[in-house]
Order: structure tokens, then C-alpha cells, then sequence
């Protein structure tokens, strides 16, 4: 844990530069306890797959009819809680939002460790993971090329490009505030800062040819986030299999995955700000700012899930309603309940300026928006395959304790790759913060209205 | 003004620094180079410079994707047909969504490419009157010009509200200033 930082009233370029680059000294055991733990759970889950592996994938609960269960909610999850951070920093960047500033860079490396984690999920998925490049594009004696109308084919284009963008956006972004820490660090951080920073001095020809780059990125992020979940929903929606098939899939699930992500930078942020004593950058104005993002976009997945389930009723198909029949009263039906109440109830409390502002409060309503939304990828994937179109083949899904503790392994991997860089790397950009300089003394003295 | 010394003024304040390379400029001393620990459009548009050519790598790059996307995909379909469905050997729809998703992967990487090419990083050496605080609180003016104009220089940066002025030897090796560097 990191010392308190000073309450600092009215701060300066040197006060924001000490406050982000304390947090990067060396860690006390605790941290490294925590580390450890993490790793030991990531341990567990690569023993489990690397069984799976071995023994094939009998090892899972996925059984006829449900052929894609925890490990493709899994997928879905990790990829939804990665669009935050791409709207956060391209998409508020564009509209010059000013609370950004201080979230932006832990949304973003939250993007990139989810988008890692997702990967994963596909490769575990596969059984006979050494084949995975038989996705991929590329000159081979066998005839064989990838189907490019299929969506599992647009998915590893779209994944792969996203994890990309996403990485050289968070570098672009860190270089800046690396040279800051070069300057200030010593042996072997400094040579790490040095090597990292590429040389960059701040001269008005490197801004000149960065801020190009940078609002050019964001540009061509902005697009990528909507088409990339948009693509992750064609796996579903192109399919005919009733609960998959719905037209409303792509807004729905970019509405959803904002929420999600938004959800899990409060969930990090809140405990990040007290453990490494920066309350002095991180305000309850970001804070609030967060939470009103999380309102909106848990407004608009109430409103599809009511649509999605109108035109179901509407239809009149027989088969689609029983699907939805079996969602709302079925096996599993009460992890249905448990989605509305995570993510259509709970979130209301959010109206409220004082609970938005109030952080102990804020952190446990994102926690239940994360499981709300877990569980609704649960839901439409794993529930939709249960009752298929003739009764004979319907059958229930029990996850097998291999799924579980690779899905527990993926929290850890995603924590512990999450602890590392805050330690270690600016975890807030030093560069737009100082930019943003007035603003954030507005929201230190509270006066919100004229922060934002 | 292109001479053997290098003025180098270090300034508090975005404003001052402003303020400091709109007198150069007035004073026809366009030889200079300035430093800032943020990026400032203000500093940029006082300097005066054009656009930067980031933005043609951009465009270039983002053609060069759906060139690629259209290239692998009709190609590959001609290739080796997948006839299912009675659906057209090329499917327009579905190959569009590769062709945007390399249009946006070749226009990033092209980005951050061009950026590096033309802002020469990684840079190996300290560009001449570069000042570790020019990274973390304070902005930087660093003039080269001759001996003689080396006071008129100093006086200009000093009432522009500079904090510090001081003198260093040009070194002939250094690239350019500002007028010089792209």
C-alpha cells in the first residue's frame, strides 16, 4: 500500500507528477502477496486447461444440446468489459470530455487485459487449441481458407484488430508520461523508463506529429469499439437457434458491454484511489461522471431486454416462446432474476447524486452490475441452447469444476496483470491531467458544475 | 538567425511561453525550438507550422486495408469456391466487415508508424537545450542564433516573463531548431 498522498487544494504540474510517480515505487509484501495469489489461481486454471488438453474436453460440462457455455460467457464478458476503456479514452477524447483525464488510462489498460483474457477464451474453447490458425488468412498447399461469411471468422479480424488498436492506443498515450518518469527515476527504472520512452523530450515537432497520431487513433477507435461488439453479437444473432436469432443483438450488446466496462472501472478505481492514496486525482466528480454513464447505458439494456422479450410474445412463434418461457421459469431461470435485479434494478439507486458520490456505495452497485452482466451473457449463450427446437433434444448445462476454476483463473490473470502495470507504470496520465489542470482544481473544490 | 549559440529560456506558464515564440516570430527569429510538457494548441498555433503529414500515412494506410480485405477475400473466394446454399461466391455483405476491420487495423498501425517516422523517435540523443523539467513543469524556448543577436534574443525571452535565460555553445552536429526539424 502506498503512503496517503497530501490533500493538495490547488495542484501544479510538480504536484500531479509526484502524486502519480509515488505510486510507482517499490512495492511493500502485501502487494506482492496479492500478486502471488493471483498467479496462484492463474497456476490452477492453466493446470485445469492444460488437463483439458490432455483428457479432451469430456472434462466440461458441455453436453449436447449446450455446446457453448461458460467459456464462451466468458468471451463475451471479458470483450464487453473491454469497450469502456476504448470509450472512455477515444470516443469522451473526441468530444473533449473533461472528466476523462483521470480515468482514461486505467479504463484503457483495463481494455487491453480484458481483450487478452478474452482471447483466451476462444483458444480453451477450441479443445484442440493448436489449431486456432485455421482461423487465419494465409498462403497453404491444403485448400484450406477460412469461410469469410462466417461470424467466427469476422470475430477473430475484428478481435485481433481490436487488441491492436487498443495496445498502441495505451502506448501512444504512456510515452509522454514515461519520459516524466525517466526523469525522476533511478537505476534500473530508469533504463526501463528510458528504453520505453523512446527518447521523447517534448519538442513542438513531436507533439505536433502526436497529437495527429493520437486524435487519428481515436477517430479510428471510435468505429472499432461499436463494430467489434457489434461482430461479437453476429456469432449469436446469425444463427437461427431461437434466443439467438433477434435482430436488436448489435446495440444491445454494445449498450451492454459499456455498461459492464464502466461497472469494472468503478470496481477497480475505487479500491486503486485508496490503496495508492490517490484521492488527490481521482475526485468524487470522476467518480460521479462514471456512475451517470452507468445509469444511462443500464437504461437502455432494461429497454432491450423488455423489447427483446415483446417481440417475442409478439411473434407468436411457439418455439421462441417457450425459450423465453423456459429463461424466465426454467432450470435456470433464476439467474434471469438475478440480471434484472443486477442490471435493471439495482443500478436505479444511481439516480441519486449522493449515492452516485458516495464511493463504498458506487463500488458495491458495480459489483452487482458486473455479475448482472456475467450472468446475462449465461443467460441468452448457455439458456438459449437448453431448449432447442425440438423438445426431445433439450437438456441443461451443469458447469464442470474445471470450467469454474478457469473462469476463476481469468478473474486472477485479468487482477494480477491489472496490479502490475499500477504499480509499476502511470496508472493516470500525468500529460492530461496537467492539461486539464483547471478542471481538476474545480473538482477538488467541488464545484462540479463548472468542471464539467 | 542561424548561428553558433543556443539561447535556451525556461518559461512557468503555457501563456508566457506563448508569449515568448510570438516575439521571436515578430522579431523574424524563426530558428528555435520549443519545448512543452503537454501538448498545446496554443504553442502550436503560435509556431505557425501546416498540418501534419500524419494524416496522409492515415489515409494511405486505411486504403491500403480495404485493399487487402477485398484482396483476400474476393481472392481467396475465386481461389477456392465455397459453394453453400445457392449463396453468391462473393458475398458482399460479410466481406465488407473484414475490409473495415483492416481498413481500421492498417490506418492505426500506419498512425503510430508515420508518427515515429516523422517525429524521429526513438530519438538516441537530447535534442540541443532539452531540460528534464521541459517533461514534467516547465516549457522551453531554445534559440540558435549568432553572437550578436544573442542579447536582443535574451531581452526578447526576458519580457515575455521568462524564468530563465541562459547560453550554451551550439553544437554543429545537433539537427536544426524548430525552422528545421519537419
Amino acid at each position: 500500500m502506498a503512503a496517503a498522498a497530501p490533500e493538495i487544494a490547488t495542484p501544479t504540474f510538480s504536484d500531479v507528477d509526484r502524486s502519480v510517480l509515488r505510486v510507482m515505487q517499490t512495492p511493500g509484501l502485501l502487494y506482492w502477496a496479492w500478486i502471488g495469489f493471483c498467479f496462484t489461481l492463474v497456476a490452477i486454471g492453466a493446470a485445469l486447461w492444460t488437463r483439458q488438453i490432455y483428457e479432451g474436453m469430456g472434462v466440461t460440462g458441455l453436453r449436447q444440446p449446450v455446446m457453448w457455455a461458460v467459456y464462451i460467457t466468458n468471451f463475451v464478458f471479458w470483450v464487453g468489459i473491454a469497450h469502456s476503456g476504448t470509450l472512455i479514452s477515444a470516443i469522451l477524447f473526441l468530444f473533449r470530455t473533461r472528466w476523462r483525464t483521470a480515468v482514461y488510462r486505467a479504463a484503457e489498460t483495463m481494455t487491453l487485459f480484458a481483450v487478452m483474457t478474452a482471447g483466451l477464451f476462444p483458444l480453451i474453447h477450441l479443445g484442440r487449441t493448436w489449431f486456432f490458425y485455421w482461423l487465419l488468412p494465409y498462403p497453404n498447399e491444403r485448400y484450406l481458407q477460412p469461410n469469410f461469411r462466417s461470424p467466427l471468422v469476422w470475430d477473430a479480424f475484428a478481435v485481433s484488430t481490436y487488441f491492436t488498436i487498443s495496445a498502441l492506443f495505451l502506448f501512444m498515450g504512456l510515452i509522454p508520461d514515461l519520459a516524466s518518469a525517466r526523469e525522476q527515476a533511478r537505476g534500473w527504472r530508469r533504463v526501463f523508463y528510458s528504453i520505453l520512452a523512446l527518447g521523447w523530450q517534448g519538442t513542438d515537432s513531436q507533439w505536433r506529429h502526436y497529437s495527429m497520431a493520437y486524435l487519428l487513433m481515436a477517430g479510428l477507435a471510435t468505429p472499432l469499439v461499436i463494430s467489434v461488439h457489434s461482430v461479437v453479437s453476429w456469432d449469436f444473432a446469425m444463427a437461427q437457434i431461437p434466443g439467438w436469432h433477434s435482430t436488436i443483438f448489435a446495440p444491445y450488446f454494445v449498450a451492454g458491454a459499456i455498461f459492464s466496462g464502466v461497472a469494472m472501472v468503478i470496481t477497480l478505481l475505487v479500491p486503486i484511489r485508496k490503496l495508492l492514496g490517490l484521492e488527490g486525482l481521482l475526485t468524487p466528480w470522476h467518480f460521479d461522471n462514471l456512475a451517470k454513464v452507468v445509469l444511462l447505458t443500464s437504461l437502455i439494456v432494461s429497454y432491450s431486454y423488455a423489447t427483446e422479450s415483446f417481440m417475442v410474445w409478439y411473434s407468436g412463434d411457439p418455439i421462441e416462446q417457450t425459450t423465453f418461457h423456459m429463461r424466465y421459469f426454467g432450470p435456470w431461470g433464476w439467474m434471469f432474476w438475478v440480471m434484472v435485479a443486477c442490471n435493471c434494478v439495482i443500478p436505479l439507486l444511481l439516480f441519486s447524486p449522493r449515492i452516485r458520490t458516495n464511493l463504498s456505495v458506487l463500488w458495491i452497485i458495480s459489483i452487482f452490475v458486473n455479475i448482472g452482466m456475467w450472468t446475462e451473457r449465461f443467460v441468452i449463450i448457455a439458456g438459449s441452447q437448453s431448449t432447442n427446437f425440438d423438445p426431445s433434444q433439450w437438456g441443461f448445462y451443469r458447469p464442470s469444476i474445471t470450467e469454474i476454476m478457469i473462469t476463476v483463473g481469468s478473474f486472477a490473470w485479468f487482477l494480477g496483470l491489472f496490479s502490475l502495470f499500477a504499480r509499476f507504470l502511470p496508472i493516470i496520465s500525468m500529460t492530461e491531467l496537467k492539461e486539464g489542470i483547471t478542471w481538476l482544481k474545480k473538482a477538488l473544490h467541488k464545484d462540479y458544475a463548472r468542471a464539467a | 538567425m542561424s548561428g553558433a549559440i543556443e539561447i535556451i529560456a525556461t518559461f512557468a506558464a503555457e501563456e508566457q511561453c506563448v508569449g515568448g515564440i510570438e516575439a521571436l516570430r515578430a522579431a523574424r527569429a524563426e530558428n528555435f525550438r520549443v519545448f512543452s510538457p503537454i501538448p498545446s494548441e496554443h504553442i502550436e498555433k503560435a509556431i505557425g507550422r501546416g498540418r501534419s503529414p500524419v494524416r496522409a500515412f492515415v489515409l494511405t494506410g486505411g486504403i491500403l486495408g480495404v485493399l487487402t480485405g477485398l484482396a483476400i477475400t474476393i481472392g481467396t473466394s475465386w481461389e477456392w469456391n465455397l459453394v453453400a446454399g445457392g449463396k453468391p461466391i462473393i458475398s458482399w455483405p460479410p466481406f465488407i466487415i473484414i475490409c473495415f476491420e483492416l481498413m481500421i487495423l492498417f490506418g492505426g498501425i500506419a498512425a503510430v508508424a508515420s508518427f515515429l517516422l516523422n517525429a524521429q523517435v526513438p530519438a538516441l540523443e537530447s535534442a540541443p537545450g532539452y531540460s528534464a523539467r521541459f517533461c514534467g513543469d516547465r516549457f522551453g524556448v531554445a534559440v540558435r542564433c549568432d553572437e550578436t543577436e544573442a542579447q536582443k534574443v535574451e531581452s526578447i525571452l526576458g519580457v515575455a516573463g521568462a524564468e530563465e535565460v541562459r547560453r550554451e555553445q551550439a553544437q554543429p552536429s545537433a539537427t536544426l531548431p524548430n525552422g528545421h526539424d519537419g
